[in-house]
């Protein structure tokens, strides 16, 4: 009993369209990605790459850096999705469960941090890596501490178990207290466990921000060795590249993992997304 | 065993929160507060900082590049708010019917949004170069082809496009979810008070959206005031500032040391935002 001003066949040839207009560059970026350069801006246009050839990867690899980029975004976003869960579900259960003077004060001042947006920070937070590397050369600036430090502790992280660990009936919490469980072993034995499902969509957020984030690795890296994939590729993209066959290897593989994890994940993804939002803005 | 016994109750409470609240202040706090700070001096990152009162914010807004700047970054909220949630409402409300496939549809549509700005930027970059797909297509209809990104008219609409690419699927699914929760019953009271589509459309589903169009437009302004990395990738800012934004004139200034002017920005740009959000948390109790 909705609206319908379209017919059916009329609904599924937009549809179409609009899938096709959003996968297709996708599609083309492959492409080009197993082509040879002589081809790529071949006119009339061919969607299929004759010969295919790998050397495009190959070169990213050996010419490039991008094996360095992908490791060094695995193990950014990797830290960040690890401290995030642990520390994000601990201090939310403390929110959420332990009583302690001061506790609703603080909460309200760290969700007030998340009106303030990043670039504010930006070039404090820059000057106190460099400083830090100064003092202490493993971290600070250009090092994975430098890259991983600022978002390590998501106050959003924080807010979303909050939400989720309320949930938990305190009773069974009592009376692991009445026998005789520190709070250490609360959390560890009752509190992770019950939050699993939380922190599988706290993992997925945090993930797709850190593997995405762009502005923070590019201020804070300056060795091509410490770039992640994003800022290794964006880096290479505004070179106004001759080759684009490359730069599209280097597209592929900077997507790739996200899209293989939304494809494997897809419900999780989209219910996260759309529980925070549906039903209330605040 | 003592520690043991210790960790319980309030200074359990203090121990979980402490890493956060350390993180926190170290890494958000005292920055905000050093950057205020900046803002009223004049800082190159070398000399010390010297006090100039609100000298960089005269000479940040009277400052030609970056009113360019601002006038850019109004322009991609205006075009891309303007055009993508529209979109994404019709498409959500295409797929909330009972259609075969819907999943995969979605899917499709939330692809772009997985992706990283970066990402998108580099595909549209190669789509929009000289020789690229885009000047293909229209070249096979007979029109000319345009310099897309170099040209100071298309650069801007050609970066808006990209933006509005990437947030279909996010508003599509954000609309569906928020269709699909909306009561039947509802539109069937509404059919027996004798309301034709249009009326229904107009007097259940849009009241019912009501929130979840504020939703999409709070991230949607938000995302857009701080557009930076499509720039980055695709134009540099150019060509001659035709799509520079606040916040590359932010990056810009810090490139060049002008750090206080830096900072400068980046309180006009927090103020923007705050006069945003508070505008539009009164349009959400005013309708309540």
């Amino acid at each position: 009993m909705k609206p319908r001003p379209l017919s059916r066949g009329a609904t599924y040839a937009f549809l179409i369209a609009a899938a096709l207009l959003m996968i297709a560059p996708f599609l083309w970026s492959i492409s080009t990605s197993l082509k040879q350069p002589g081809d790529v801006f071949a006119y009339p246009p061919r969607f299929l790459p004759d010969p295919v050839t790998f050397q495009n990867y190959v070169d990213v690899f050996t010419k490039l850096t991008f094996g360095r980029y992908f490791l060094n975004s695995v193990i950014v976003t990797g830290s960040v999705v690890i401290l995030n869960v642990l520390f994000g579900t601990a201090a939310a259960y403390a929110f959420a469960k332990l009583r302690f003077p001061g506790r609703d004060a603080i909460f309200f001042l760290l969700l007030l941090t998340l009106m303030v947006p990043f670039q504010v920070n930006l070039i404090p937070l820059y000057k106190i890596m460099v400083e830090l590397h100064n003092a202490i050369p493993p971290i600070g600036a250009d090092t994975y501490f430098g890259i991983v430090a600022p978002s390590a502790i998501q106050v959003f992280g924080i807010f979303l178990m909050r939400q989720f660990l309320r949930s938990i009936p305190d009773e069974i919490l009592e009376s692991a207290r009445m026998d005789g469980a520190s709070e250490w072993r609360i959390l560890r034995s009752i509190v992770f466990p019950v939050a699993r499902p939380g922190m599988a969509t706290l993992a997925i957020f945090t993930f797709l921000g850190a593997w995405n984030d762009f502005l923070w690795p590019l201020i804070v890296t300056n060795s091509d060795e410490m770039r992640t994939m994003p800022v290794g590729l964006a880096l290479l993209a505004r070179k106004n590249a001759s080759n684009w066959g490359d730069t599209m290897a280097g597209t592929v593989l900077t997507a790739a993992p996200l899209i293989l994890m939304f494809l494997v994940l897809q419900r999780r993804f989209i219910e996260g997304l759309t529980a925070g939002s549906v039903k209330d803005v605040g | 065993m003592t520690w043991r016994r210790r960790f319980r109750g309030a200074s359990a409470g203090y121990l979980l929160i402490a890493p956060a609240l350390a993180a926190t202040v170290l890494f958000l706090v005292i920055p905000m507060v050093v950057s205020a700070y900046w803002s009223l001096t004049s800082y190159n990152g070398i000399k010390p900082p010297e006090f100039v009162g609100l000298q960089n914010y005269v000479d940040v807004l009277g400052n030609s590049r970056f009113q360019k700047a601002f006038e850019n970054t109004i322009a991609f909220v205006i075009l891309g708010m303007g055009i993508g949630p529209a979109l994404g409402l019709g498409s959500a409300l295409l797929l909330d019917r009972s259609l075969r496939l819907r999943g995969l549809f979605r899917a499709a549509f939330f692809l772009p949004t997985m992706t990283s700005l970066v990402v998108v930027a580099t595909i549209w970059k190669f789509l929009y170069s000289d020789a690229g797909i885009i000047n293909a297509v229209i070249g096979f209809v007979g029109l000319p082809a345009v310099s897309w990104l170099s040209n100071p008219t298309t650069a801007l609409p050609a970066v808006v496009v990209t933006s509005i690419w990437q947030g279909f699927g996010f508003e599509t699914v954000v609309f569906l979810a928020a269709l699909q929760s909306i009561p039947r019953t509802f539109y069937e009271a509404a059919s027996i008070d004798g309301a034709g589509r249009w009326a229904k459309f107009r007097w259940v589903t849009l009241p019912a959206l009501r929130p979840t169009i504020l939703f999409v437009y709070v991230i949607g302004i938000i995302g857009s005031f701080q557009t930076y990395d499509q720039i980055f990738v695709m134009t540099n800012g150019g060509p001659i500032q035709a799509t520079r934004t606040i916040v590359f004139d932010l990056v810009d200034r810090f490139n060049r040391l002008d750090l206080g002017g830096a900072s400068a920005v980046a309180y006009i740009l927090v103020v923007f935002l705050a006069i945003l959000s508070y505008l539009q948390l009164r349009i959400g109790e005013e309708r309540d």
